[in-house]
């Protein structure tokens, strides 16, 4: 095994080209699976030894490929600590939160894991997790879109300069309201870890009214003793810890 | 004796009982409470908490399933392609909506067409591609009109079809056992002269018509 520093070899760049690729692939496979857009603008494609969606809009596909142009210099020079993949109802508000927290060693120790096709093999995990997702999902609301918020390691307007690579694509800081889901419940997806880069990606889905206001008519009404009703609401928040966990 | 005692003693029953009651009303109120300030912090917040992320200041196009649908060929503005800046851009592309129809039977191959399939070792699940140029149409647009209309109301099974407007050629896709039937398809309806050319991945030209 040999040990070598960041910047031998420009390991920055070889993983900010693997991951881009990725996030193409995923984000694509996002808004087919979550419905953000007619499946009709979607063809089949094989990446990765798998069956993935890939949009074929022109529009939609060159909105992506300048997202990720822009992240890129941020994921080479390990920058880049979070890729969420926002879909957002139609008042702007967060449904779901497709988050892909990337770390990077700062030593990286060649072995047969850092072989391209180990890597590769690796991300195809992730594919086929989003790609089942829907199962434990409920559908989202009609007329949703989507956004990509990049959390960056130091202050945001520390890195404004880094993104803004595309004259006509800016980038801001995004508002309070995008970033903040309340009433949510977490679902870890999938995560790996190789030589070159960790990555992990963990979905955020924001819990429908309907289900809140069930599940409190419940057990106001079944619990008329109040010690009882919060060791259930515990207990039931455990159940549902663990069952996230679990998938 | 209390200053409440005395007052109730000087006081006829009724006015007691008034009095008693108002007293009573008076004690049983709830203690005025100070509502306490918000609270802000001496010491300096962690930036880490409170960092927001940063995102495109543009918004992702939208395209509604109603648009991708509703098909106009009289209309020059096609709605699959406006996005917020409401900009039209032609159709470069038609794909085949499988959902809306089962797929049927493909015909049979002919023999010379089976010949080919098996002398290349070809599978019939593998995608071939048709191509139209100028030579075989007198006008590109009008060919690639009607073919949009074919494919979306699925009378092309497992096609796409692309244009290339530069090349002035029209693409379609489609899998290896259905080619003959789309092919046959492309040169009666769309009224195709000359030879169309077939062809699959690595190999180029396989078969023409």
């Amino acid at each position: 095994m040999t040990t070598l520093t960041r910047q031998d070899l420009n390991f920055g760049q070889v993983v900010a080209d693997i991951l881009c690729e990725f996030l193409e692939v995923a984000i694509h496979l996002i808004l087919y699976v979550r419905e953000v857009y007619p499946s009709g603008i979607f063809q089949k494609k094989k990446k990765y030894n798998v069956p993935v969606q890939m949009s074929c809009h022109p529009g939609l596909n060159q909105y992506i490929q300048d997202t990720l142009h822009c992240i890129k210099p941020l994921i080479e020079k390990n920058d880049a600590e979070k890729v969420v993949v926002v879909i957002m109802d139609k008042e702007h508000h967060p449904v779901e939160r497709f988050v892909f927290e990337i770390s990077q060693p700062p030593v990286v120790s060649i072995s047969a894991e850092t072989l391209l096709s180990h890597v590769e093999q690796l991300l195809r995990a992730f594919i086929l997790k989003i790609s089942v997702c829907d199962a434990v999902l409920n559908n989202n609301p009609p007329g949703c879109s989507f956004t990509v918020l990049v959390h960056t390691r130091e202050a945001a307007t520390r890195n404004m300069e880094k993104v803004q690579v595309i004259k006509d694509f800016p980038w801001i800081v995004a508002d309070e309201q995008e970033v903040q889901m309340k009433e949510s419940r977490l679902i870890p997806l999938k995560s790996m870890t190789s030589d070159i880069v960790k990555v992990s990606l963990k979905l955020w889905k924001v819990l429908t009214r309907p289900v809140l206001c069930v599940l409190l008519n419940y057990l106001v009404v079944s619990y008329s003793n109040t010690s009882a009703f919060f060791v259930h609401l515990s207990q039931m928040q455990l159940y549902v810890e663990e069952r996230a966990q679990k998938t | 004796m209390s200053e409440n005692a005395k007052n109730i003693s000087f006081c006829s029953l009724p006015d007691q009982l008034s009095c008693l009651l108002e007293r009573t009303e008076k004690l049983l109120k709830p203690f005025t409470c100070r509502s306490p300030p918000a609270f802000s912090p001496w010491f300096p917040i962690s930036t880490a908490a409170h960092r927001l992320p940063i995102r495109p200041a543009k918004p992702a196009p939208v395209i509604t399933s109603g648009d991708f649908l509703a098909d106009d060929p009289k209309s020059n503005k096609d709605p699959l392609f406006m996005d917020r800046d409401a900009s039209p851009i032609r159709r470069s592309w038609s794909v085949f909506t499988q959902r809306r129809v089962l797929l049927q039977n493909p015909q049979s191959l002919s023999r010379q067409f089976d010949h080919m399939v098996s002398v290349h070792g070809l599978h019939l699940r593998q995608r071939a591609k048709w191509v139209i140029t100028q030579d075989n149409c007198g006008d590109i647009e009008k060919v690639w009109r009607s073919l949009s209309r074919s494919v979306q109301s699925s009378r092309l099974p497992t096609c796409n079809a692309n244009i290339q407007r530069e090349r002035a050629e029209i693409w379609v896709f489609c899998d290896l056992l259905y080619s003959e039937q789309v092919g046959r398809h492309l040169k009666d309806e769309l009224k195709l002269v000359g030879r169309v050319s077939l062809s699959v991945h690595k190999l180029g030209n396989i078969f023409s018509m």
